[in-house]
């Protein structure tokens, strides 16, 4: 008896789905939460904005989530954005394993939202 | 048709073939041992005795004074307004085969409806529904019916292999049998009814109890609950994890007592658990299951509190609705919590409940509590409250905490309301850490809240507690991932610290593995960003990472 570590809960606004992660990633559940956010994800779907802010802790494996969901994303045509404000846990575990400067952040879901059709 | 006999007095003819009512008997009995037993059958001494005993006896005594080969009973279902067969002798069969019978129709159910005695001479002609009679060879039966203070509970009936005409005798003995066993068959049956209901409560009670309290590194956890002595009632509690490390306790007292509020208890218990991990929070957990209680069908009234511990922290969060306060015990002295109590739950729409935040530092324990265990005559409700935060100050554990309470607080012969107690201590935090674990990736996330309360207590900032955890956390997953050994895969973290520096060495079975691929590379890339000194030992039995940072 142990309580889920983390949760996913997805919403949609227009041509984007929003997949808000909350409660702590690491190697115990990396692979399930991709698994369920690339089923959540419609092919008519343009944009997935993966929203990091609520995320009390990532790790690397949360990292190699990131990155896998890139991946699969762009071999159907659709983009990624990602949603970690600065101070954040998740923006901590960026900085530290120094990917921070290789990918785009946003700060806000709204600003994610912002040009998607 | 022959049955018609002349030595009874025939009230009215009987429209069923066979079938002969009979007036009662008027013979005056001269009491043969065998009968003064059947008088006996309303002495003292049987009423101690179950239903099935008090029956059985009730058999052998009714055989024996009439010298018949069959006697069964049969007792109203007051649900379905039947005769079921319930203790027999010579036709055993129809106890085994639930013999019901619908009353008003064949033999007994005739017996039941017009209440009436009735012979039949010739079981061959007569109109009897049950199929056992005629099976066995049965030839006469005498029946009459069990009455109550007038109300109708059974049918007794004998029976004969051979034709037998039972004369008026056979019938004042079997009506002797009848009305002194009748008022014995009621209080055994009742008697039994409610022992069914009370060994059925109890069972339910410790079904919907937790089987085991849980098992986490940042706490210890006791709980205690105690049966009133004749009733079950329907005091619960619960432990249980939360989201982020964080632990819920709750207690709680259901209005009433018996099976109905042993059930009551089992619904509240599961609301406020489900509301509770959707992390609400003490006050509206609280509020949503006063919700659920509204909603209930029949009048529900409960007491209960519930709080929320961060072992990391020290936050203790408690909100109350109607329930008595908690105890805080640490270091010999023990403190009453002033939670604002809302409304008991169920007692009438409300809002607005309150809750209280207060700390549970490592080696404190909470107590909460039912009003079983303070209950006793005469004494102020905040004097016992007061003699009770007195009887648990000296106690060091959770363990302790319940124990004292409980010796100190319940008589001997056991409480006369149920009691229950559950504690809850937040564990001290030992100078040096040391853990063995699995090599699972389950395990990480109590690594990390064992770790941060470690940090914490050894004086580091927030910044040094995220990045070191991180670090940290990375040297575990690449144990877990690298683990291979024959059975289950262990490996080991040992934290210490002195002159402003901690070391942290993950110590794994195996062989390090130089990382492959971008994955682990971003978690050495942690480790390097994080810690001021890393270093890699490869032993014959295994692998250590020791990591170093200033605090």
């Amino acid at each position: 008896m142990s309580v889920a570590l983390a949760d996913v809960q997805f919403s949609r606004q227009g041509q984007a789905v929003i997949a808000r992660m909350t409660g702590e990633i690491d190697l115990s559940n990396a692979g399930n939460i991709a698994g369920a956010i690339i089923d959540a994800m419609p092919n008519a779907s343009l944009t997935l904005v993966l929203d990091l802010s609520a995320v009390d802790y990532l790790d690397s494996a949360g990292i190699s989530l990131i990155y896998q969901l890139r991946e699969s994303l762009r071999t159907r045509s659709q983009t990624l954005r990602l949603v970690v404000p600065s101070n954040s846990p998740a923006s901590d575990a960026l900085r530290l394993a120094g990917v921070l400067r290789h990918i785009e952040t946003i700060e806000t879901v709204a600003a994610a939202l912002h040009n998607i059709g | 048709m022959t049955a018609e006999n002349p030595r009874f007095d025939v009230v009215r003819h009987a429209p069923r073939a066979g079938q002969v009512v009979l007036a009662p008997a008027s013979t005056e009995l001269v009491p043969s041992r065998q009968v003064r037993t059947l008088y006996r059958l309303s002495d003292p001494e049987l009423s101690e005795l179950s239903l099935d005993e008090f029956l059985d006896e009730l058999l052998v005594r009714v055989q024996d004074a009439l010298a018949v080969d069959t006697v069964a009973i049969l007792l109203v279902d007051d649900e379905t307004q039947q005769l079921v067969a319930r203790a027999a002798k010579g036709i055993e069969e129809e106890v085994q085969r639930g013999v019901r019978i619908p009353i008003g129709q064949g033999f007994a159910g005739r017996i039941a409806a017009e209440r009436v005695a009735i012979f039949i001479a010739d079981v061959d002609h007569a109109d009897i529904l049950n199929p056992i009679l005629r099976e066995k060879g049965i030839r006469s039966l005498l029946g009459v019916p069990l009455i109550v203070e007038g109300g109708l509970i059974g049918v007794l009936h004998v029976g004969s292999l051979r034709p037998r005409t039972f004369g008026d005798r056979d019938l004042a003995v079997l009506q002797v049998a009848a009305a002194r066993a009748a008022p014995g068959i009621e209080r055994a049956r009742l008697f039994t009814a409610l022992e069914h209901e009370h060994r059925g409560a109890m069972l339910l009670q410790r079904s919907l109890l937790p089987k085991r309290l849980i098992d986490v590194a940042s706490v210890d956890t006791a709980a205690r609950y105690l049966p009133a002595s004749d009733e079950v009632g329907g005091d619960w509690y619960d432990v249980f994890e939360l989201p982020r490390g964080r632990l819920g306790i709750a207690i709680g007292d259901v209005v009433g007592h018996g099976l109905s509020a042993a059930t009551l208890m089992g619904q509240l218990r599961t609301a406020l658990h489900a509301y509770a991990v959707e992390d609400h929070g003490p006050a509206r957990t609280l509020e949503l299951v006063d919700r659920f209680v509204q909603t209930m069908p029949d009048y529900a009234m409960a007491t209960a509190a519930y709080g929320v511990l961060d072992p990391d922290t020290g936050s203790l969060c408690v909100a109350s609705a109607g329930h008595l306060p908690p105890i805080i015990v640490g270091d010999g002295v023990a403190r009453v919590l002033d939670v604002p109590p809302a409304a008991p739950l169920g007692a009438f729409p409300y809002g607005g409940c309150q809750q209280h935040q207060a700390s549970l530092s490592p080696g404190e324990t909470l107590l909460l509590y039912t009003d079983g265990l303070l209950e006793r005559p005469g004494v102020p409700l905040n004097t016992s409250i007061e003699e009770l935060r007195e009887i648990v100050s000296g106690a060091g554990s959770a363990e302790a905490v319940c124990e004292v309470a409980i010796a100190r607080l319940v008589p001997a012969r056991g409480p006369r309301d149920d009691v229950a107690v559950v504690a809850m201590q937040n564990r001290r935090v030992p100078v040096e850490l040391s853990m063995r674990l699995a090599a699972d990736p389950r395990v990480l996330g109590d690594v990390r809240h064992a770790l941060r309360r470690w940090l914490r207590e050894r004086g580091a900032d927030p910044k040094a507690i995220t990045e070191i955890t991180l670090a940290v956390n990375e040297a575990c997953t690449n144990a877990i991932e690298h683990a291979y050994s024959p059975g289950p895969a262990e490996f080991e973290l040992r934290a210490t610290a002195r002159d402003g520096q901690v070391t942290i060495v993950v110590s794994d079975v195996g062989r390090w593995r130089p990382p492959r691929g971008s994955h682990r590379g971003r978690g050495l890339a942690i480790i390097d960003a994080a810690m001021d000194e890393v270093q890699v030992d490869s032993t014959a039995r295994g692998t250590d990472i020791v990591m170093r940072r200033r605090v």
